[in-house]
């Protein structure tokens, strides 16, 4: 094409024999050629789609057949519009989209003049209407926000562990005091809790043996650890993730969600990463008949932080 | 004629030059008055960029989203009810699990072509996100969000939200291990909001974590309410598209008073329908060959469990990683806790993120004082300051993203966990400050540069009898001769003649 | 072209660098130092419980106990002499000639004290290759090629185990007993935190790891439950002899032959393994289309 032909011209008028018309492709029947050949193999991948889930092949052969199918057909189609038809290229005026000064006077004339009358006049019937408005605005959004659920209260402040209660593993199997050596560690609950979503998500708490006598973990925390078994909130004070990740000789709870460490030694308090404030402990102690059992609840709030949280 | 006048040939007359097909456009102009309107619209003049398929990508991902999310909402039951499986997958076989997660597990496994249209929804969403993504940046760099486009750019940058927040509400549905995990962190970072934050929490999991109202409610947001506002949103995309005419790019016979390209009938509407079945297909494909989201290898979500490695999909990565490099900063005093370890990476870091993205029009209006209306594109290169600041911004979302994955760095490239999550920590300062200036100087130098950032053009090198060198552009059809095409010149350093050497033929090089 | 404004930029950059960096990273929150000291456990209660069947030897000794889940049978005692020559040969120089952590040199502690430590845990960590140590000074000894074959391992574990016979034996359970659901279960609740909820194991604190579950026959893998070996936790009286082997059954099955319907398992690192194929064959993919697709400026 000439210099001529590269220009963009406008599609009405347009004579039948200008060469912004003819196909794209310097040889149009090879063109056609292969994209017959692409619409047939997408014709055939398609129909092998059909006959896959009639055997109720496996998922991938579904699926590589309907991507073929859809593949080689949408190849053939834009080869087709992209080679075959008119290769322009084609120009259009843009039409500006602001109107004419004179039209834009009348539509601000019409708000304003017309809306002027309206306030100016009974601006005491627009300041009730406005006041109406807003209390609406506000009452509307009470049962779209309160209905959907109770009032935190205190609920995110205690747990449902008390004094006296057993400590059991996640089958409602009461936990002795010689069940764990030194290095283990286990998921308990208070007994009646490890089936539901609460004690779940509340109550969890990992169990660790840290050594056969007891152990004191911080200062004013001699009874709480009786013969070595530890006892931390498993609800991450990050984000609430469950501390699961034992290292044993690092002596470390890490977090999986974003690697807080927890020293298990020293209170659970954080070393390393974005966690604020060592994992609660719960004070445990071992009844006559060697079961393990809570002093009473955490003496905190468990899990991540809140405004409430004192 | 003859008197009969039932004949073929008459009735054939009668219906005019174009036929039957001619009658029936007649009628419905008769009734909706199309055809003045139609006429425009068929010879509506697209421009024809590649670039401007990336948008396509994102639409047409959307239209299989919609597709495939039909069939899944006919079997997936959204229910925190409890029930027992017993299917096919044999380590899931009398568990106790929610009727959401059996339902997912049975669509995958019991339900023809239920895994096949799992799997493309989740690809699709991917590449949705990513292509709207691109999109946005090809938009932005090429500022296309100027006026009168300033209206387009916030609808586009809501519709981004919208779908992240979707794609979030999407993968949680099926109650596994992984996406739990996510629902019980979105929990803790709704606590984290001063003064408010236990009541909404409260109020939109229906009580203290987990609940049994969440999962439903997901369903509703996923299903219904989000994707009509993101259907509304996509067609006020398209009508403003439409009615403000798509921008182009300066070149041969461009101006800002008109629009170059091809047609809408019949060649847009070809290419345009052909990449629709590209993007089906190779979203087919990924569905078919890569295995996304295996919940049944997860499991259900107890909220006592726990998996190593966990990460959100793709495009919450950036909160993730915002989470694990954030200092623990809490502050705790008269009794009461601002959680900002959680509130500034969370809640503070994305909003200013967003608000910065929705406000960037007015931002460069203010210091450009540009208020002309702009339908031809910039060259990225011929904006360094704008272009400056758009990587900047990628490159510290990059870095966030990457942040997210510091155990997998720490396996892949054996160093220690620890190290990986300080480094990371100084990369998501230093790699966009670093960029800015690089950026900068690299669109200084592409507009100093000859034909910089252009495709170049071959030439024809001649040698003369004498030895002079000519380079002649070489067009890519014989008969195709631009005259606007400049040739490369020749390299200054090779002289022409040189004193030092009196024989014919040599060369002195100069370097 | 250093403008001005460039000349700004890098000015700005610098100074925040220098005064923000510190201020941004490091401020606030419990970062104290941590020092790593790791000491040696004891031993109690581990795999003896639930036992139906105890089998002792002529002089009494138990030499096999069990249950229909797992049965624990200490290695042959005539295998005791081999297995002193083979621990002189290839142990006794970091962990001394009497196995007690005191190598020729004198230090004691340097190494750990092997002896009570049971013939499962001494078996372990030689069968599966971590010992002999390839870098003793490493904080976690890797699965390499057994340096020992079975036999030899065995016998390592039954001369260390003679100089202070303990618990347990060598666990061998029997898969045909197990429930692969239960063991599913148990997986989640209790492994999946270190080895992820794939087995492909992952980078842990500091340079620890827990290692990826795909290859480890099902002996090593009670093993590891019951004796916990490294930083991994012991799962003594927590876990009965039906759980760890619903476990082993789980790892040696789904774990090590996944049913990856949905096509290749992209490695098992879930989200991020996903993102990265989504956006490079997907959208990179489709965006190359459309590169084909639109035109090119001329």
């Amino acid at each position: 094409m000439t210099d001529e032909h590269r220009t963009p011209v406008s599609l009405s008028g347009l004579s039948s024999n200008d060469p912004r018309l003819q196909p794209a492709a310097r040889n149009p029947e090879l063109v056609e050629r292969v994209i017959s050949v692409c619409f047939i193999v997408g014709t055939l991948c398609l129909a092998g789609f059909g006959a896959c889930y009639w055997i109720d092949a496996q998922a991938w052969k579904l699926g590589a057949t309907l991507g073929g199918g859809l593949l080689f057909l949408g190849i053939g189609i834009v080869a087709w519009g992209k080679y075959l038809m008119p290769r322009g290229p084609f120009v259009e005026e843009r039409h500006t989209l602001a109107n004419s000064d004179a039209d834009r006077q009348a539509f601000t004339a019409s708000i304003v003049e017309r809306g002027g009358s309206v306030v100016q006049r009974r601006k005491l019937l627009g300041g009730l209407l406005g006041g109406g408005m807003g209390i609406f605005g506000v009452v509307v959004m009470f049962p779209l926000l309160r209905s959907l659920g109770p009032l935190p209260k205190r609920t995110l402040q205690r747990t449902d562990w008390r004094s006296g209660s057993y400590v059991v593993d996640q089958s409602g199997r009461r936990v002795e005091v010689g069940d764990l050596a030194v290095g283990s560690i286990e998921t308990v609950f208070p007994e009646g809790t490890e089936n539901s979503d609460r004690g779940q998500a509340v109550d969890q708490t990992v169990l660790i043996r840290v050594s056969n006598e007891a152990f004191t973990t911080m200062q004013g925390r001699e009874t709480w650890a009786p013969h070595g078994y530890v006892a931390y909130s498993k609800v991450c004070t990050h984000l609430g993730c469950p501390v699961g990740l034992y290292e044993q000789e690092l002596q470390l709870l890490v977090c999986p969600c974003h690697q807080s460490m927890f020293n298990v030694t020293n209170g659970a308090v954080p070393q390393f990463g974005p966690a604020p404030r060592p994992l609660p402990q719960l004070p445990l102690y071992v009844d006559s008949s060697g079961f393990l059992r809570s002093q009473s609840d955490y003496h905190e709030a468990v899990g991540p932080g809140f405004w409430e949280r004192s | 004629m003859s008197d009969v006048v039932n004949t073929e040939r008459s009735k054939k007359l009668a219906l005019g030059p174009y036929g039957r097909v001619g009658k029936s456009l007649n009628e419905l102009d008769d009734r909706l008055g199309v055809a003045r309107g139609g006429r425009t619209f068929m010879d509506k003049i697209f421009p024809d960029h590649w670039s401007f398929m990336l948008g396509e990508i994102a639409l047409y991902s959307f239209l299989i989203l919609l597709v495939t999310g039909v069939f899944l909402t006919l079997y997936f039951i959204p229910s925190s009810a409890i029930v027992t499986y017993h299917g096919s997958y044999a380590p899931l076989d009398g568990q106790k699990m929610t009727q959401a997660f059996a339902s997912t597990v049975n669509l995958s496994f019991a339900v023809r072509g239920g895994l096949l249209m799992r799997q493309m929804h989740h690809w699709a969403c991917d590449i949705f996100v990513g292509a709207i993504v691109i999109h946005m940046a090809r938009v932005f760099f090429t500022g296309a969000f100027r006026k009168p486009r300033e209206l387009n750019w916030i609808v586009g940058s809501t519709l981004l939200i919208l779908a992240i927040v979707n794609g979030f509400l999407g993968y949680s549905l099926p109650d596994d291990l992984v996406s739990g995990t996510g629902i019980r962190i979105a929990y803790s970072i709704i606590l984290s909001v001063p003064f408010v934050g236990t009541y909404l929490a409260f109020w939109i999991f229906g009580g203290n974590f987990p609940g049994t109202i969440i999962i439903p409610r997901f369903f509703i947001l996923h299903c219904l309410i989000v994707p009509l506002v993101i259907i509304g949103l996509v067609s006020a995309h398209l009508f403003l598209l439409v009615r403000q005419k798509h921008t182009q790019f300066p070149g041969n016979g461009r101006t800002e008073k008109n629009v170059v390209g091809s047609p809408m009938f019949p060649v847009f509407m070809a290419k345009t329908t052909g990449f629709l079945f590209i993007v089906g297909g190779i979203t087919a494909l990924l569905g078919a060959f890569a295995q996304v989201n295996p919940i049944w290898q997860f499991g259900p979500y107890d909220a006592a469990r726990i998996s190593y490695a966990v990460q959100p999909d793709w495009y919450m990565g950036f909160l993730d990683g915002a989470l694990r490099i954030w200092p623990s900063w809490s502050f705790h005093s008269w009794g009461h806790t601002i959680p900002f370890e959680v509130l500034i990476p969370a809640v503070v870091l994305p909003g200013l993120i967003f608000n910065f993205v929705f406000v960037w029009p007015m931002i460069e209006r203010r210091f450009t004082k540009d208020h002309e209306i702009h339908n031809l594109l910039d060259r990225p290169s011929n904006v360094p300051l704008r272009t400056a600041v758009g990587v900047t911004m990628l490159s510290f979302l990059g870095m966030l993203f990457i942040a997210s994955s510091t155990d997998v760095l720490a396996k892949f490239f054996n160093v220690s966990l620890n190290t990986v999550l300080v480094a990371m920590r100084y990369l998501t300062v230093i790699v966009p400050i670093l960029a800015f200036p690089i950026t900068y100087r690299i669109c200084h130098e592409i507009q100093t540069l000859h034909g910089g950032g252009r495709r170049k053009t071959p030439n024809v090198v001649a040698r003369s009898a004498e030895g002079e060198y000519t380079a002649t552009p070489s067009p890519r059809y014989v008969d195709d001769v631009p005259s606007h095409l400049e040739a490369t010149p020749v390299p200054t350093y090779i002289h022409e003649e040189s004193e030092e050497s009196g024989e014919s033929g040599v060369r002195v090089v100069d370097r | 072209m250093t403008s001005p404004l460039i000349k700004r930029c890098l000015a700005v950059s610098i100074i925040s660098l220098v005064g923000l960096g510190p201020v941004v990273l490091f401020v606030g929150g419990a970062q104290a130092s941590y020092k790593v000291t790791p000491y040696q456990t004891s031993r109690k209660n581990a795999g003896t419980p639930n036992s139906t069947m105890v089998k002792k030897n002529s002089d009494g000794v138990i030499i096999a106990y069990g249950n229909s889940s797992i049965t624990y049978r200490a290695p042959s005692a005539a295998l005791v002499t081999l297995g002193d020559a083979l621990f002189q040969q290839n142990c006794a120089s970091c962990h001394g000639t009497q196995a007690n952590g005191v190598p020729a040199n004198g230090t004691a502690g340097a190494f750990p004290n092997l002896v009570g430590l049971g013939p499962a845990t001494i078996n372990f960590w030689v069968d599966s290759g971590r010992m002999p140590a390839a870098n003793p000074r490493s904080i976690e000894a890797s699965r390499r090629v057994p340096r020992l074959t079975h036999d030899q391992a065995l016998a390592v574990s039954a001369w260390v185990n003679s100089l202070s016979p303990s618990y347990p034996d060598i666990p061998y359970p029997h898969l045909k007993n197990a429930n692969v659901a239960d063991g599913a279960a148990l997986f989640a609740l209790n492994c999946a935190s270190c080895h992820t909820i794939e087995g492909d194991g992952d980078a842990l604190a500091m340079s620890t790891f827990s290692p990826s579950l795909r290859k480890i026959p099902s002996i090593e893998v009670a093993e590891a439950i019951r004796t916990g070996p490294a930083n991994m936790p012991r799962f003594t009286g927590n876990l009965s002899d039906a759980q760890v082997n619903d476990i082993v059954k789980y790892v040696t099955t789904e774990i090590q032959h996944p049913n990856n319907p949905g096509g290749f398992g992209l490695g098992g690192l879930g989200p991020v393994a996903e993102g990265f194929v989504g956006l490079a064959f997907g959208v990179g993919v489709l965006a190359l289309a459309g590169f084909w697709v639109g035109e090119r400026d001329d």
